[in-house]
């Protein structure tokens, strides 16, 4: 098998080495050693490195020099090398950590697992009441995936020392390799109370646990009150994708618990996973804490970045007090006209914009212009939003003015505003598939349909669609379509289901027909109405076998089949 | 094709483009719709889903129609007849067919006739028996997976099951990484205080004291010797993964300690290696004991030794043998695919040491200048055995908690056909076969 021994030729490359030692005459001081060592190892010059770091060891730092050692011979498959350097110096040092945890890696890396456990063994000769041994080798066995040779040496440990007290965070990590959760959680907690510099350690160890056993650390982690513990929860909560309950967890530390630095690392790493609101929620805290405008713009910027416009707006209020006119115009105020115009309270947005007068340019006021015509339109006035735009702008193909020709039943001028769209979102994608489906080049019911939507109001949209699909006869499938998306969306399955009934009976031949299918058919197996859910699938197949839809409707008959539950 | 002959329906209008475009449509739809005596199942890269292809094969023989192998034609194309619910499978399940008239499917004979192919004719769908324990996840399983997701139905079966039914009903049973020599893998090492390993000893142990034997490798070695015997009078057996291995030491050790002092309170026996008995093994002889009980391997039959840090070989491809389809038809059934090469992967027992296979074994894969094979065969008694190392073709680092393997992702999958190679080939045996 792959066990064998120790080659001849790294033996002979380390005597080599020992001689180029021996015949270096150069005396440079120890940090001068360790520069050169280091620099000879990360350009590759391996044999060069390892009599640099024979220098280092021979200069009286061993630590340096053996790791150093370690790391290159590594690199060469040389580990064995090592083995003689180590017998020398643990003689002379016989309670180095370093070497006795250098020594253990080695001999495992080797596979001489019966030479490894006997040097441990040593090592617990030589220092009975030392947790160092236990905790080292126990360390790398973990590392290795060995749990439960891991446990054997925690279980030693336990007699020899009386307890595993001093092997905490080994027992910690222990404890989740084995799939033992709400252990793995009381020994985290144990170890943070002694070290709460363990936190990162204890979120790496416990983010692993799987959906089912989380509550399981939950119960351990939630009672208790100290800083660390609701640090490791705060942040696991975060990484298991329920910011808001993290946030909670945080929330009720005190300034004592150097709160304000912990909220501000959920705050951070809330942004960088996009879980808004609870970064809005950990800013605004700290800003009560330590009032300042910066935060409080910023969490303006995560409240409407997690679309709550109306907290933005307070808290760009609160920020505003601290600011300067010009600092308030160039950082507040591109806020609160964005919050404004998602609320609808276009009106506000104007007035805050004519207050500032000059101090805008003309290409910032036609920003403004654009996010107060949204505003307007929001609040259903769309003469008061083609006005705001009028003011500010007077090209044809603007897209919102395309948006408002739209509202107005104006698809000629819609279609040629739209044809290059900022962005892509569903409404966008809708609208234009509506204006390049018809022919038609006007249509109130169609417009009014857009609009309702716009405005959030989903339940006129609904039946405004339905309606236009009368009006418009070649794109009447579509419109449908649009209308059983919006009673999907509004969880109104009855009328959803006719919508699609409709299409899939008077518009077979239409692309709509496949898609009425799959999402009827989808529908039916979050009902729990496998039968029904088959037929549909089983209907698209064979029915359209060349749509795009046909792979999706495969997938869904395999987990009706196979009794995986709807998602 | 059976479109031939049939008056094409020409409309009035003599516009020829128009005229063109839609007999043009006609004649395709007939193509595609109408009863052509025959359906081809390419295994070919034209297939779309070779692992269902599997599954319609089956459904035919399981409704009681002829149905052929095409060994070595287009992959190991199926032909099967052509049937208004055997088409509707098929297009639910995403499966090309051809259609092929009588005409068409004489080339096609004379084609295999000419070539190292043949036609091998299916008579019967054969019964299949999974060993898996009560409660297992399907997905701990290929073979379970592989027959799930193709259609083919199976029984389970248990200890309990193989040490008291007649087993003579199956035609076929498949073992997966089960642990015959009683020793649970060896995963007390590193899992014995983990619920699920808890549970699984305790269901062992009952099931060992309801049957009257001390232990778990008690009972194991009785089961590893009722499946020995069920191979002796006919059957088909299929092994993967550690199942390989350790039922072959079992085999070779019912008169013999081997299981380690965890597993039944009593050390191995010190002389284990010079007491086994090869001879009633089906594939492997001389090969040495694992004798470290803190060692996760069973014995030097595997060649890659996944568990052993120290002794772990790497993962490389395998390659299929070509065999004689008309000499040896059986060979050929069981590498029939669309790859010569398949990439490997890992398993409790990935691959088997050649100087441990007995003579008489038949190598179907092999890697390349290593000292391992992949994939072996062998008649035993009136039957026949085959193992395939390692747990599962799609998942070459597979570890314990890994999320199952999604097959819709893999529907060509050349390491899951010869999984589904074995089962079928059970359906030729009627067939006087020359190996």
């Amino acid at each position: 098998m792959t066990h064998c021994s120790a080659p001849r030729v790294p033996r002979a490359l380390a005597l080599l080495a020992t001689l180029a030692l021996t015949c270096s005459t150069v005396a440079l001081p120890q940090g001068a050693l360790v520069s050169r060592a280091l620099d000879l190892e990360q350009g590759g010059r391996w044999r060069d490195a390892i009599a640099a770091w024979r220098q280092v060891l021979t200069a009286g730092d061993v630590a340096q020099g053996v790791l150093g050692l370690e790391r290159v011979f590594t690199q060469l498959a040389m580990e064995d090398s090592l083995l003689p350097v180590l017998d020398s110096l643990l003689a002379q040092r016989p309670t180095d950590r370093t070497l006795h945890g250098v020594q253990l890696r080695v001999l495992r890396s080797l596979g001489r697992e019966r030479d490894a456990r006997k040097a441990f063994d040593e090592w617990v000769r030589m220092q009975p009441g030392d947790p160092a041994p236990y905790r080292e080798y126990a360390g790398q066995l973990l590392s290795d995936g060995r749990a439960g040779a891991a446990d054997t040496v925690l279980q030693a440990a336990s007699r020899a020392l009386g307890s595993t007290k001093a092997l905490t965070i080994e027992v910690a990590q222990l404890r989740a390799a084995l799939g033992l959760w709400a252990a793995a959680a009381v020994a985290w907690r144990d170890a943070l109370v002694a070290e709460s510099y363990l936190e990162s350690a204890a979120v790496y160890s416990l983010q692993a646990a799987p959906p089912g056993d989380r509550d399981s650390v939950r119960a351990v982690l939630r009672p208790v009150t100290t800083a660390p513990a609701r640090k490791v929860l705060g942040a696991l909560e975060l990484q298991w994708g329920a910011p808001r309950d993290g946030w909670r967890a945080l929330a009720a530390l005190t300034a004592a618990d150097s709160a304000f630095a912990s909220w501000s690392d959920f705050a951070e790493d809330a942004e960088r996973l996009g879980a808004w609101l609870a970064a809005r929620d950990a800013l605004a805290a700290m800003h009560r804490e330590r009032p300042s405008a910066s935060l409080a713009l910023r969490a303006a910027g995560a409240a409407l970045a997690g679309g709550e416009p109306a907290s933005a707006l307070e808290l760009v209020a609160a920020a505003r007090a601290r600011l300067q006119p010009p600092q308030a115009h160039a950082q507040a105020l591109p806020l609160e006209i964005r919050a404004l115009a998602q609320l609808g309270r276009a009106a506000e947005a104007e007035r805050l914009i004519r207050e500032a007068g000059d101090a805008l340019d003309a290409r910032t006021k036609q920003s403004y212009a654009r996010q107060v015509a949204w505003g307007w339109i929001r609040a259903g006035q769309v003469e008061r939003a083609r006005a705001a735009l009028a003011g500010a702008s007077g090209d044809d193909e603007d897209e919102v003015t395309a948006w408002i020709a739209l509202y107005d039943g104006d698809l000629a001028r819609a279609r040629a505003g739209l044809k290059r769209p900022s962005d892509a979102t569903s409404d966008v994608v809708n609208a234009i598939a509506l204006l390049s489906r018809t022919r038609a080049d006007s249509s109130r019911a169609v417009g009014a349909a857009f609009l309702a939507l716009a405005r959030g109001d989903s339940a006129q949209a609904a039946a405004r669609f339905e309606r236009a699909a009368g009006e418009l006869s070649d794109a009447a499938p579509l419109l449908l379509a649009l209308a059983a998306r919006v009673e999907t969306a509004r969880r109104q399955e009855r009328p959803a289901i006719a919508l699609w009934q409709r299409i899939v009976q008077r518009f077979a031949a239409a692309p709509e027909a496949a898609e009425a299918d799959l999402e009827w058919g989808r529908l039916l197996r979050r009902r729990g109405d496998t039968g029904g859910a088959v037929e549909r699938f089983e209907h698209l197949i064979l029915t359209y076998p060349q749509s795009a839809l046909v792979p999706q409707a495969r997938r869904e008959l395999e987990a009706v089949r196979s009794g995986a539950a709807a998602e | 094709m059976s479109c031939v002959g049939r008056p094409a329906p020409v409309g009035r209008r003599p516009s020829v483009p128009g005229g063109f475009v839609r007999a043009a449509l006609l004649v395709a739809w007939a193509a595609t719709s109408a009863p052509a005596q025959h359906l081809l199942v390419p295994m070919d890269d034209a297939q779309q889903n070779h692992l269902k292809s599997y599954g319609l094969a089956f459904g035919a023989l399981k409704a009681g129609r002829k149905t052929e192998w095409f060994l070595n034609y287009r992959g190991g194309s199926f032909l099967i007849p052509d049937d208004p619910a055997l088409r509707r499978k098929a297009a639910l399940d995403g499966i090309r067919i051809e259609p092929v008239d009588d005409a068409r499917l004489l080339a096609v004979r004379k084609e295999i006739a000419a070539a190292n192919m043949d036609a091998i004719v299916l008579e019967k769908a054969p019964t299949i028996a999974i060993y898996a324990p009560p409660k297992s996840p399907p997905w701990d399983d290929a073979v379970t997976l592989a027959l799930r997701y193709a259609g083919l139905e199976y029984t389970q079966i248990w200890d309990d099951e193989v040490l008291k039914s007649d087993l003579s009903k199956f035609d076929w049973i498949h073992l997966h990484h089960e642990d015959f020599t009683g020793q649970m893998n060896k995963l007390y090492l590193g899992f014995r205080d983990v619920p699920w390993f808890i549970e699984q000893r305790d269901r062992d142990f009952a099931t060992a004291q309801r049957n009257g034997y001390p232990s778990i490798p008690a009972l194991k070695k009785a089961v590893a010797g009722r499946l020995r015997d069920f191979v002796e009078k006919g059957g088909f057996l299929f092994a993967m993964c550690g199942a390989s291995e350790t039922l072959e030491l079992a085999m070779a050790a019912q008169n013999v300690d081997i299981a380690g002092p965890f597993s039944d309170g009593s050390p191995m026996d010190p002389d284990a290696d010079q007491r086994l008995d090869w001879p009633h093994t089906f594939g492997f002889q001389g090969a040495r004991l694992e004798m470290g009980a803190g060692v996760n391997s069973m014995s030097d039959i595997d060649g890659h030794q996944v568990n052993v840090p120290a002794r772990r070989q790497p993962l490389g491809a395998f390659t299929l043998f070509n065999f004689s389809a008309k000499f040896d038809p059986v060979a050929s059934m069981l590498v029939q695919n669309h790859r010569g090469v398949v990439p490997d992967f890992y398993g409790v027992t990935t691959s088997f040491m050649k100087n441990r296979l007995k003579p008489g074994a038949t190598i179907l894969a092999t890697e390349e200048g290593a000292p391992w094979v992949k994939y072996v065969h062998g008649d035993y008694g009136k039957g026949s055995w085959t193992y395939l190392g390692g747990h599962d073709p799609e998942d070459p680092q597979h570890n314990i908690g890994a999320p199952p393997t999604d097959l819709s992702l893999h529907p060509n999958s050349p390491g899951y056909r010869l999984i589904l190679n074995n089962v079928l080939f059970p359906a030729a045996r009627k067939k006087p076969l020359k190996t």
